[in-house]
Order: C-alpha cells, then sequence, then structure tokens
C-alpha cells in the first residue's frame, strides 16, 4: 500500500528539471528572454506585457499545483479533510512572512474583488455613513459600492483625481473630503483605496493614506490586488490599515485565483461571515459554550471561518509556499525581483517614449521606480488637448480617444499577438505596460515598433471602419 | 457487475474502468463520491489543455476565446437539462448560487426563509447570517428519517401554513433534490408545486442533481436552481450549474461577489463604470452577462462540461447506464452492508429514500449511558474516530453520521466501484463498531 503518511509531493523534484544553474554556485539569475523560455509558459510567438491584469506562474508551480491536484484526486476526502488544512496554514504563515503580519490575520480568497465585497458587505451601516473612493478605484469595486449603496444606507463620495498628481496633493484632497463630509453632519465610515492603482499603472502613498484614516477614525480598506510580489509590504501591519487584500496570483507567481485577506485582529469581529456563508460561520449564540463567549479570545476563529468557503479547487492557495520558494532560489528573491522590475519599468518606459517622441507618467516628485508599471503617452493627438509634442500630425476628434483605443488593442493583438492596455485618459491616449523578470529591454523597444505603426494608421483613419 | 445491460460502455464498470479512466490511489477505496465528485483521465486532459490556453496567451484566453467557450459550455449544459440557454450560467458551487439569491431577495418584517432540518449544514448557515443581518427570519421544519414522502410533503405544507396563520409570509423555502446527511431522495418535485399553491418562492439546492437523478426542471419549473456539477457530473472542482428562469431574472440584482457584470442604478451626473473586458460580441440578457465574469478565478472546470458529457457518452455508454448502475450499486452495497452488521438500510414504506445512488446503513452502535453503549456526548467524537481509522488504517473513505439517534454511514455507488468494496467498508466498520462499543475511542483521545 503506497503510504498515507507521504501527503506533500516533494516540491524539488519538480523544479529539478528545470535548474538555470546548479545550486553549489551562485550566480545571478538569468532575467529577460532566458527566463522567459526556461521557466514560463506562454506561446512562444505572444509577448506578455501585460502581467498587470492576470498574472503569470512558472512552470515549477504549474507542475506543483497539478502535483497537489493528483494527490486530491487519488484520495480526495483524505487529502481534503486531512492534509490540506496543515498545508493552508503552511501558506498563510508563508503568505504572512511577506506582509509583516501574524498568519492568524491572514487567510485566503479567491481574489481581492470577493475581499473587497466581504469587507462591505459584513459592515454594518448606518444613515449618514459614507464610502469614500477616489476615482481611479478599480471598475469592479466601485460596482461593490455601488451596490452596496443601494441595499444598505451607506451613501459614497468618489474623489475625482487626475493623474500624474503629488502626493501631498492627493492626502490634501483626501482630508480635504473627509473633513467636508465631516462639516455636512455625515460620518466617513471607510475609505477604499489602491497600493498601486490599476490604471493607470501608480503607486499611491498609501502608507500616508492609512495615517490619515486613523487621523479621522475612518476605516481603511485597502485594495491592494497590484502588492504582494510587486512592492514591499513587510510593513504592512505595522502600517495598520483596518483591512487589506492583494492578488497572489497577479505578481506572487501562483496560479489564478488566489489572493490574501489580511484583517488585524481587533476588526476580525467586524467579519462575520465569509462570501458566501459557509460551514466557518458561528451564530452569536453557537460561540457561547457554557456562557462564555469565545469570539474574541479565539485566536483561531479567523482562520477557522475561511478554512472552508463552499467547495473550489484550493490548490492556488496551496501553491504560495512554493512560488516563494521558487522566487528566493531561482530569482534572487524578492529584493532583486523588485529591484529588476521597477529598473525595467523605468528604462523601458523611457525607452518607449523617446521611440514614440512622448513621455511616461511621472508624479511632480518624478519617482519613476516605484512600481512595476510604466505608462507611455502614445503620439496621437486629440481636440481639446494641448499640442505637447511636434510628432503629432493632425488632431483626433476627441470624441473618438475610446474607439480608437478599443482598435489600437485590438490590433495589436490580432496583428502582432500581444495585449497592451490603453485608455483614452484625460485627452490623450496612455498604455500601460507591466515589466517582469521574463522581459527585458528589446520587449519594450520591440513594442514601440508596434505602437509607432499602429498610430501612424490611427492617424489615417484605419480605426473608423472598425466594428466594435 | 461490470454489465450495464443498458447502452455500451466500452469499458466495463468497477474495477476494469476505474483502473482504465479514473485516477485513484489503487489502494483506496472511494465510498463517498456524493461529498467531493471525481473526474476522469479525458476530463482531467480537457483541464489542463484549458489551464496551458489561459497561460499561453492570458489577455487572449480572458477575453476572446473564454466566452465563446463559456457560451458553448452553457449550451451543452442548457441541452442536457432541457431548459433554454440564457438561463443558465455557471457558478463555483452550489453554496454560492444559494447565497446568490438569498442575498439578493430583499426582506422586510414578518419575512420568513422556511428550509427542513435536513438543510445542509452551510445553507442553513448562509440562512442564519440572514436572520442576523436582515429583518428575515427562518423556520426550520424538523424532518427525522425514515419518513414517507406523503408525509415529508405535508409537514412542509403545514410549516408553511402555520407560519401564515402569525400573520407572517414565507418568501422562499429552500429544500434539496437529494439531502446529504443522511443521503436520501427528496420529493423535491412535490415540493415545488406546494410552493407554488402557497405562492412561496422554491430555491432547489440540487447539490447532488445533475447526473446522478433525471432532473425534469422544464415541467417542474422550480424558481431557482443549483446543482454541482463537480459531484455527479466528472467534472473538476468548483463547478456547479446555476438556473434561474428569465421570469425571476429580474430579482438577481448582483453575482456573489459583485464584478463587472454589475449594472449600477443610473446616478445624476456620474459617470459609467468603464468594464475593462471591453468584448466587441453577440448581446447578452443581464443575467447571462452578471455571471460571465465574476472576478478572476480558474474558470477551467466550466469549460470541461462537454468533455465529461462526451465520457459519460461514448465510455460509459450513456446516462441511462451510469444512473442504473450507481443506484442499483448503492442499493446493493447497502444491503450487503446492513447484512454483515445485522443493522438495517434507511427506507421508508414506499422505497423512495434509496431510489438515487446514495445509501444510509445504521450502525451497530446504542447511544445511551449502559455498557457497550457510547454516551451522547462522544457520539462526535465516535464517528470522528470511526472515520479517520477507516481512512488513515484501512485507506477507505465513509462518512459516519448522527441521525434521529442513531448513528449511519452513508454509501455512494459509483461505476468506478464494485460489491467487494462495500464489502470491505462492512468488515472493517463491523470491527470498529465493536471497538467502539469497548470504548477504544476513549482511549485515543487520552492519547492526544
Amino acid at each position: 500500500m503506497d503510504s498515507l503518511e507521504d501527503a506533500n509531493p516533494s516540491p524539488s523534484s519538480s523544479i529539478s528539471s528545470h535548474t538555470i544553474a546548479s545550486n553549489d554556485s551562485i550566480q545571478p539569475p538569468v532575467f529577460g528572454q532566458t527566463m522567459r523560455t526556461q521557466h514560463f509558459a506562454f506561446d512562444p510567438a505572444y509577448t506578455p506585457l501585460n502581467h498587470g491584469s492576470y498574472g503569470a506562474f512558472p512552470v515549477a508551480i504549474r507542475d506543483y499545483q497539478r502535483a497537489l491536484q493528483d494527490r486530491i484526486e487519488a484520495r480526495s476526502d483524505p487529502y481534503i479533510r486531512f492534509t490540506i488544512p496543515e498545508l493552508l496554514n503552511k501558506s498563510r504563515a508563508a503568505a504572512a512572512s511577506l506582509l509583516g503580519a501574524p498568519m492568524d490575520d491572514v487567510v485566503f480568497v479567491p481574489n481581492a474583488t470577493t475581499a473587497v465585497n466581504t469587507v462591505l458587505r459584513n459592515l454594518q451601516f448606518a444613515e449618514g455613513d459614507t464610502i469614500i473612493y477616489f476615482s481611479s478605484i478599480y471598475p469592479a469595486c466601485e460596482k461593490t459600492v455601488r451596490y452596496v449603496c443601494e441595499i444598505t444606507p451607506a451613501v459614497c463620495r468618489c474623489i475625482e483625481v487626475t493623474f500624474p498628481i503629488d502626493d501631498a496633493d492627493l492626502i490634501a484632497l483626501f482630508c480635504k473630503t473627509i473633513r467636508h463630509i465631516q462639516r455636512k453632519g455625515g460620518k466617513a465610515k471607510l475609505a477604499m483605496f489602491d497600493t498601486v492603482i490599476t490604471f493607470p499603472g501608480l503607486r499611491l502613498p498609501w502608507e500616508r493614506l492609512v495615517k490619515v484614516c486613523q487621523e479621522f477614525d475612518v476605516l481603511s480598506l485597502i485594495d491592494g490586488a497590484h502588492g504582494i510580489g510587486h512592492i514591499d509590504l513587510t510593513h504592512l501591519a505595522s502600517t495598520g490599515p483596518d483591512f487589506f487584500t492583494s492578488n497572489c496570483y497577479k505578481w506572487l507567481y501562483t496560479p489564478r485565483g488566489c489572493a490574501i485577506f489580511y484583517v488585524p485582529f481587533r476588526n476580525q469581529d467586524l467579519i462575520r461571515s465569509t462570501m458566501p456563508t459557509s460551514h466557518g460561520f458561528h451564530t452569536s449564540l453557537n460561540d457561547s459554550i457554557d456562557g462564555i463567549s469565545t469570539i474574541t479570545q479565539d485566536r483561531d476563529r479567523f482562520g477557522d471561518l475561511f478554512k472552508w468557503a463552499a467547495t473550489v479547487d484550493q490548490t492556488p492557495y496551496l501553491t504560495v509556499p512554493e512560488a516563494i520558494k521558487f522566487r528566493n532560489d531561482f530569482c534572487g528573491g524578492e529584493t532583486v525581483i523588485r529591484e529588476y522590475c521597477f529598473n525595467l519599468a523605468r528604462d523601458g518606459g523611457q525607452l518607449l517614449a523617446s521611440l514614440l517622441g512622448t513621455e511616461t507618467m511621472q508624479t511632480l516628485q518624478d519617482r519613476p521606480n516605484q512600481c512595476c508599471f510604466t505608462n507611455v503617452r502614445l503620439p496621437l493627438r486629440f481636440s481639446h488637448q494641448e499640442p505637447l509634442d511636434k510628432n503629432a500630425k493632425g488632431t483626433l476628434d476627441a470624441a473618438n480617444g475610446a474607439k480608437i483605443v478599443t482598435w489600437l488593442m485590438e490590433c495589436a493583438m490580432y496583428e502582432y499577438n500581444t495585449w497592451i492596455p490603453g485608455k483614452f485618459y484625460y485627452g490623450a491616449i496612455w498604455v500601460r505596460l507591466s515589466a517582469q523578470i521574463y522581459l527585458e529591454l528589446k520587449d519594450f523597444a520591440w513594442a514601440g515598433g508596434v505602437l509607432k505603426d499602429l498610430c501612424v494608421r490611427a492617424q489615417r483613419g484605419e480605426w473608423r471602419s472598425h466594428a466594435t | 457487475m461490470g454489465d450495464t445491460g443498458v447502452g455500451s460502455s466500452t469499458c466495463p464498470f468497477g474495477r476494469p474502468i476505474r483502473d482504465a479512466h479514473f485516477l485513484f490511489a489503487p489502494t483506496y477505496t472511494p465510498l463517498n463520491h456524493g461529498a467531493f465528485g471525481t473526474y476522469p483521465k479525458s476530463v482531467q486532459k480537457r483541464l489542463h489543455e484549458c489551464q496551458a490556453l489561459s497561460e499561453a496567451r492570458p489577455d487572449y484566453f480572458v477575453r476572446y476565446q473564454y466566452p465563446p467557450m463559456l457560451d458553448k459550455s452553457r449550451a451543452a449544459m442548457a441541452q442536457f437539462l432541457g431548459l433554454p440557454v440564457d438561463e443558465v450560467v455557471f457558478v463555483p458551487n452550489a453554496t454560492t448560487a444559494i447565497n446568490v439569491v438569498l442575498s439578493n431577495l430583499r426582506y422586510k418584517k414578518g419575512d420568513v426563509i422556511l428550509h427542513l432540518s435536513t438543510v445542509y449544514g452551510a445553507v442553513e448557515k448562509t440562512i442564519q447570517y440572514l436572520c442576523e443581518t436582515t429583518e428575515v427570519d427562518d423556520i426550520n421544519v424538523a424532518v427525522q428519517y425514515p419518513i414517507d414522502d406523503g408525509f415529508l410533503v405535508s409537514l412542509f405544507r403545514a410549516g408553511i401554513q402555520s407560519v401564515k396563520s402569525q400573520g407572517k409570509t414565507v418568501k422562499i423555502a429552500v429544500f434539496d433534490t437529494i439531502s446529504s446527511l443522511p443521503g436520501v431522495r427528496v420529493p423535491w418535485e412535490r415540493l415545488v408545486e406546494v410552493c407554488k399553491d402557497e405562492g412561496v418562492l422554491s430555491m432547489v439546492d440540487g447539490a447532488h442533481g445533475v447526473g446522478h437523478i433525471g432532473l425534469d426542471l422544464a415541467k417542474v419549473q422550480p424558481d431557482f436552481f443549483a446543482s454541482n456539477c463537480h459531484k455527479w457530473l466528472y467534472v473538476p472542482r468548483g463547478c456547479a450549474v446555476f438556473h434561474v428562469p428569465k421570469r425571476n431574472q429580474h430579482l438577481i440584482r448582483t453575482s456573489l461577489p459583485t464584478s463587472h457584470g454589475f449594472d449600477p442604478l443610473p446616478r445624476e451626473g456620474g459617470q459609467e463604470i468603464v468594464n475593462p473586458l471591453m468584448i466587441a460580441g453577440p448581446s447578452k440578457s443581464n443575467f447571462v452577462m452578471l455571471f460571465e465574469f465574476v472576478a478572476t478565478l480558474d474558470v477551467s472546470p466550466y469549460l470541461c462540461i462537454e468533455e465529461a458529457l462526451k465520457f459519460r457518452r461514448d465510455v460509459c455508454g450513456g446516462e441511462e447506464g451510469i444512473v442504473t448502475y450507481c443506484e442499483r450499486l448503492s442499493n446493493e452495497g447497502g444491503d450487503k452492508i446492513a447484512e454483515i452488521l445485522s443493522t438495517e438500510v434507511m427506507e421508508n414504506g414506499e422505497k423512495s429514500l434509496a431510489r438515487c445512488a446514495m445509501t444510509n446503513v445504521r450502525l451497530p452502535l446504542i447511544i445511551g449511558d449502559g455498557p457497550g453503549e457510547i454516551p451522547r456526548k462522544n457520539t462526535l467524537a465516535v464517528a470522528i474516530w470511526m472515520t479517520e481509522i477507516l481512512a488513515k488504517v484501512h485507506d477507505v473513505y465513509l462518512p459516519a453520521f448522527i441521525h434521529a439517534d442513531a448513528f449511519w454511514v452513508r454509501l455512494s455507488g459509483q461505476i468506478y466501484l464494485e460489491l467487494e468494496d462495500c464489502i470491505r467498508g462492512a468488515r472493517i466498520l463491523r470491527d470498529l463498531c465493536e471497538r467502539a462499543r469497548g470504548g477504544e475511542y476513549l482511549k485515543d483521545q487520552k492519547r492526544e
């Protein structure tokens, strides 16, 4: 009988076939094309410039996940009931170590949107309670806020922000909004903001926003979808947000869907139910044993609540330790990855901008290397736009901005086999590229060629006949 | 045992099809298909293919490949169930679908959710949470098996009427097609009829449904229906079909979680919220759009429906053969276990409870304080102890549970099992019951 004790697929055995360098020599990781062909499963004809949307994970993690799935199908009941809970805790601990948080405060959910929904639907809102967010909010999160305002007394306040914006100005806007709400007799109940916003791809001074929230007694919900594995978050817990979520499948090299949901102990009583409600839920009656409530005393309660939130494939959650190990063993660790990606974003963005004759988006503090994204303006001049550069010949109607962007992105996909997210943003088209360890400068140069061609064709009006 | 007698499977059921097509460890005896289901190698291959597609070109997959693939899957599922395709979507599991329905409804004081006492645990908790956070109240119709269908239906109706007599309204009733513990067939078609008579919405929890029993949804017309494809349809976890007839789709305002498909109420001066998944495609209904993209997941299980149906048709010889075999094995296996344990199978007078692929057999244990009896406070511990030894020592999985003041085990019949598997489980159970009567489970507890 094969061993029942042998519960975990051996991690290193699934990685060994993909070793770059022998384990005994300290060689710097080879990022770029080499990393891409050796470790990732992209179609060779595809140029992956949009890591930020869906992430990607190395073949070694895929193999590890498949080994886990095989173990589950070999003996589903015993594995799910007896082995997975242990693996889940190991994963929680591994993720927590990147957040500077205790394991007990970190659980898994399928994605950041679920965590945001979990917070907003669990909170009790009273008349006058206001949910604050910036206009750069992720659309699905805004929809969630709107729904919550439909079914509860809460109202919402969207702070219009145009990027780039100086940190101090953003903070000032935020404070002003809170004060305004208070003056009108409302309560700024909760503020939701990102660590790195989705579009444009820019880092927010989220730590300072948390401090403002603390000052004004506003709950802070951080949508750190672009967070873990992207920016350094080892100071997250000490910064003190009230709720935080981040997608591991985006920047931490785990499969979809896997996100962490961090709730410091002081707030865990506010989260009564998972979404959907499942076995972990306890009514306030159940929690009383021998007349003594165990709610606030049980350090495992939050973990138990989220241990099982209805039947899904939990293997993505279980790959976190292996993903971190890959990043340490084959990529040189978080700092090395971060430095490479930040520098590539900066240098790649600048290269792209110079090829197009435009510029990258930077804050007035000129912090080009704060995240893995770079945002570059396309050399297309639109009506109502200040003439910014001499390369733009002719003027396009701003009313067609969105249509042109759609056409551009679809052409990039169908003709050039790449996806470059763009947006018609305050009078110009900006594109966002994601730097990653499987890319190098030549990929940004290549993107420059693609975008140049597409802009010429846009100028000629090719998008007009395009059906959207 | 391998001959289905109906249709022609290309591989005999029992050990042959298990070895050729399924992924079990060779020495494992999986008698609990009802909990997590499983899927054959050909479906796993399809799962991997879809996952590989999504890794090859992630953006292209999500925006261009996935939507038409999803539509094809939905169409296949809709056809299987005899439903219009625009009334069928996928969610990760039945619990999510039930949460969607119950949390979308708007409750006022006096509204009540009705359920049976055999409601699935997570669903009961969902209802409890709603009672805590909204105006709604719940009523629990106590059911103790074995019970005749007619009697259950009358209890159900009496429950509704007792609520009405208090001046309250049963807004919605939740009930199973087949309950979990015990695993018994529920006269759900008749309960839907009662709901219609009484003006009550019906939420049918068909977690054990698709691929397990016939579901004439077009004829019965429940108000809401959900079934786990990953239980009995050989589809990977998590994939459930969620059916909402057009007449009720306006009640479902949002998916769970709320995501890109949600259509907010218009606001003065507000900008339209952009859907970043800007797909140009055939226009779809709000309901379908609501559930097309519900936050990032591995959607590959949703895309395995056709392959699973193909396996069932081409390798297994069709639905009838599968369902017949599973039910027959479950019943014969249950009888065998009862024989070996000198107990009985849970069944009512009209023999309707076991008309499915699950059977419940009573264990030879008495709950009480006498010698050889199990004290009430230890019943859960005994059930856990037995399950663990079965699994960890004997490589057999059978769930043990308490119902109507007795211990039971629930057997799931499947095409990859034979009578011998059930006999093996029975003999171990007989031995474990003897040891339990001797108090051995207590020693194990102390050892910890």
